[in-house]
C-alpha cells in the first residue's frame, strides 16, 4: 500500500515455541497489521513422543503408564479413559468400590488440572497472587495422590478391571477435610479476580465463539460449555460411578474468555461435591475384578524357566481372543479436564493393540485458535490460549 | 444498581477487597518449606530410587533371575545377565537404567520373591548419566543407604502386595512375604565391625 511515500507492510511475528504464555511449546505465526492480527497459524509437534505408535509395541497393561504422559497435568483421567476403553473391549465388569475410588481420584485430578489452569491463566493476564494460592492448594492434592498411588504426577493408579491399591481411612479423612475447606479457597481466587476491572477488561468480549461455531469446530469440555452448549460426557455417556452421584454441569452464555473462566470456577465446586458424595457412598468390597488382566505373575515362582513367561503371555492372549469375536475395535471416551478424551483401539489376535488412537481435546482446541484470534489484538492471544486450556503434551502426544 | 456501580468504580471496592485478602494472608501460617534445610514427610510407598533388597540373613540379594521384571517393564530398562553354573541358573549382574525408568513399579509388583523395591529415597540426582545406571552392587548399596535412614525396624513396600487385591493373584512366596528386619541387621553388622576392630 502506498500512502504519501510511506510503505505499510504486514509484519510476521513468531510467538513461541519458547514463549512462557503458550503453556508449553506451541508456536503461533502471527501476521499483524499494526496491532491487529490478520492471520494466525498454530504450529504443533514440538513435544511429539509417539505414544500411539509406542503402544503398538507394548501389551495393554504396559501401555497404561504411557497414558500418564499424554496429559501430564491430569494423568489420572487419562489412565481412567484407557482402562474404560479396554474394559469395554474385553467386557470386564469393574467392582463397585473401584468405580467410586476412580471417580473420586479423577475429580481430584480435575481440580489439580483446573488449579494449574487458573494459576497460569491469571499469571498470563497479570494476577500473580492467584498463582501462589492455587499452587498452595494443589500441593495438598498432590500429597494425597502420593499417599495412595506412590507418585505425585504420573500416578498409573487404575488397572484394567479395577484400581491398583485400596484407599485407607487416613487418606479419606484428609481428603474430606480438604474438600470441606475447598469452596472457601475458590472464593479466595474469585475475590481477587472475579470483579477486578483489569480482569474484566481483558476477558469480557474477548475470543467470542458462538454455540453453533463451537459445535462445528468440535470443541468439548468447559470450552464448549462456555458458549452455552450443555454437553458433558459424564452426564450423557456415564462411565464409572458418575451415574450414581449427583452433580450439575455449569454452562456459560456468551462464549467469551470470561464465560469459560466462570464455567471452570463452577466446576471446582461441582468436583468438590462429587468427591464428597463419593467418600460418603464408598462401598466395601473388592477393588479388582476377577477376570482383570494380570501383570505377568504366574504361579510356581521358583522355576526359572522361560516357558512360564510364555505361558502367561499365552493366557493373556487367550483372554483377549475370547472377546475378539465380540469386538474388534472400541471407542470409549471420558470427560478430561480439557474436554472429551477418547481412546480408539483396534485389537488383533495378540496381547498388543493393533492401533491406538487418542482423541485429544487439546489438539482440537489448538485448531480453533485462528478463529478466536483473527481480528483481535496481540495481547488477546494470551488470554485466548489460556482460556482454551491446552496442554501441548496431549496435543502432540 | 447504577449507584452501586458508580461507588464501586470510584472507591475501587473490589481492588481493596483483594488487597485486604492478601494482607490477611500476611498473618496466616506459612506453607513454604525451605527445602534443603527442612524436608516434608514422604509417604510410604513413594516410588523413588531403585534397590535390591539385601537379605538380612544371607547378606546377598534375593533375585532368582526369573526375568519377570524385565518382561513387564514398559520402558525396558532392566537388564539381567544370567549364567548356568552346575545345572543352576545364577544371576551374574542386574542392571537398571534409572534414566530410562518411568517409575511405574510394575517390576516391584511382578517380582515373585520381593527382591526388587523402589525405595522412598528421592535425592539421587547426579552430574553424569553413568551414575544413574545401577548395577547389582550399586543397587545393594542403595538398599543399605536407604535402610540406614529408615525410621522403623521393619520395612515392607506397598507394591509387593498392593492392599485390597485378592492374595490369590500372587505367587506363594510373594503371598507369604514378611516385613524385612532392618535395624537389627544394621546393628548386627555394627557389632561385627566393632569386634573385628577390637
Amino acid at each position: 500500500m502506498q500512502n504519501k511515500g510511506i510503505t505499510i507492510k504486514e509484519l510476521t511475528v513468531n510467538m513461541g515455541p519458547q514463549h512462557p504464555a503458550t503453556h508449553g511449546v506451541l508456536r503461533l505465526v502471527l501476521e499483524l497489521e499494526g496491532e491487529i492480527i490478520k492471520k494466525c497459524i498454530p504450529h504443533i509437534g514440538y513435544l511429539h513422543r509417539g505414544i500411539e505408535k509406542l503402544s503398538e509395541d507394548l501389551t495393554y497393561v504396559q501401555s497404561l503408564p504411557l497414558t500418564d504422559r499424554v496429559d501430564y497435568l491430569s494423568s489420572m483421567v487419562n489412565n481412567e479413559g484407557f482402562c474404560v476403553a479396554i474394559e469395554k473391549l474385553m467386557g470386564i465388569e469393574v467392582p463397585e468400590r473401584a468405580k467410586f475410588i476412580r471417580t473420586m481420584m479423577a475429580e481430584m485430578a480435575r481440580i489439580c488440572s483446573h488449579l494449574v489452569w487458573i494459576a497460569t491463566h491469571a499469571l498470563d493476564i497479570g494476577a500473580m497472587t492467584v498463582f501462589l494460592y492455587a499452587m498452595r492448594d494443589r500441593e495438598e492434592l498432590l500429597e494425597m495422590f502420593e499417599m495412595v498411588t506412590g507418585a505425585r504426577l504420573t500416578v498409573s493408579y487404575p488397572r484394567v478391571g479395577g484400581v491398583r491399591c485400596d484407599v485407607n481411612n487416613r487418606f479419606l479423612d484428609k481428603l474430606y477435610n480438604f474438600i470441606e475447606k475447598f469452596p472457601k479457597k475458590v472464593e479466595e481466587y474469585e475475590t481477587l479476580i472475579d470483579r477486578n476491572r483489569v480482569w474484566l477488561k481483558r476477558t469480557k468480549g474477548v475470543g467470542v465463539i458462538t454455540a453453533q461455531e463451537a459445535i462445528n469446530w468440535g470443541l468439548t469440555g468447559p470450552t464448549l460449555r462456555g458458549s452455552g452448549v450443555y454437553y458433558d460426557v459424564r452426564k450423557f455417556f456415564p462411565y464409572d460411578a458418575y451415574d450414581k452421584v449427583d452433580f450439575e454441569v455449569p454452562v456459560g452464555k456468551n462464549g467469551d474468555v470470561y464465560d469459560r473462566y466462570r464455567c471452570r470456577m463452577l466446576e471446582f465446586r461441582q468436583s468438590a461435591r462429587i468427591i464428597k458424595q463419593c467418600i460418603e457412598k464408598l462401598p466395601e468390597g473388592p477393588i479388582l475384578a476377577d477376570n482383570a488382566l494380570r501383570i505377568r505373575m504366574p504361579e510356581s515362582p521358583l522355576k526359572i524357566d522361560k516357558k512360564d513367561i510364555i505361558f502367561e503371555i499365552y493366557i493373556e492372549d487367550k483372554q483377549i481372543q475370547e472377546f475378539i469375536q465380540k469386538f474388534t475395535e472400541v471407542y470409549a471416551s471420558v470427560e478430561a479436564p480439557r474436554g472429551e478424551l477418547g481412546f480408539y483401539i483396534i485389537c488383533d489376535d495378540s496381547s498388543k493393540p493393533y492401533r491406538m488412537r487418542v482423541r485429544a481435546p487439546s489438539f482440537v482446541h489448538a485448531g480453533v485458535l485462528p478463529k478466536l484470534c483473527e481480528g483481535s489484538l496481540v495481547a488477546d492471544v494470551i488470554a485466548n490460549i489460556g482460556s482454551i486450556d491446552i496442554v501441548l503434551g496431549e496435543c502432540d502426544r | 444498581m447504577k449507584l452501586k456501580e458508580v461507588i464501586n468504580k470510584i472507591f475501587l471496592i473490589e481492588i481493596f477487597k483483594g488487597l485486604f485478602l492478601t494482607l490477611r494472608m500476611l498473618f496466616s501460617k506459612s506453607v513454604t518449606i525451605q527445602y534443603p534445610l527442612e524436608r516434608r514427610e514422604v509417604y510410604d510407598g513413594f516410588r523413588g530410587r531403585h534397590a535390591l533388597v539385601r537379605d538380612p540373613f544371607t547378606e546377598n540379594d534375593k533375585c532368582i533371575g526369573c526375568m519377570r521384571c524385565s518382561t513387564v517393564c514398559p520402558s525396558r530398562c532392566i537388564y539381567i545377565k544370567r549364567e548356568k553354573r552346575e545345572n543352576k541358573m545364577v544371576v551374574v549382574d542386574y542392571i537398571i537404567d534409572a534414566s530410562k525408568c518411568i517409575y511405574c513399579a510394575y517390576c516391584v509388583e511382578a517380582c515373585p520373591v520381593c527382591a526388587l523395591v523402589l525405595t522412598e529415597d528421592y535425592e539421587y540426582s547426579s552430574y553424569t548419566r553413568k551414575e544413574l545406571i545401577f548395577n547389582k552392587e550399586q543397587l545393594l548399596k542403595n538398599w543399605d543407604d536407604f535402610a540406614s535412614k529408615w525410621k522403623d525396624d521393619f520395612y515392607f513396600n506397598k507394591f509387593w502386595q498392593p492392599p485390597g487385591i485378592n492374595p490369590s493373584r500372587w505367587p506363594k512366596t510373594k503371598r507369604e512375604q514378611k516385613p524385612i528386619p532392618i535395624r537389627r541387621f544394621v546393628e548386627i553388622k555394627k557389632e561385627e565391625k566393632n569386634e573385628s576392630n577390637n
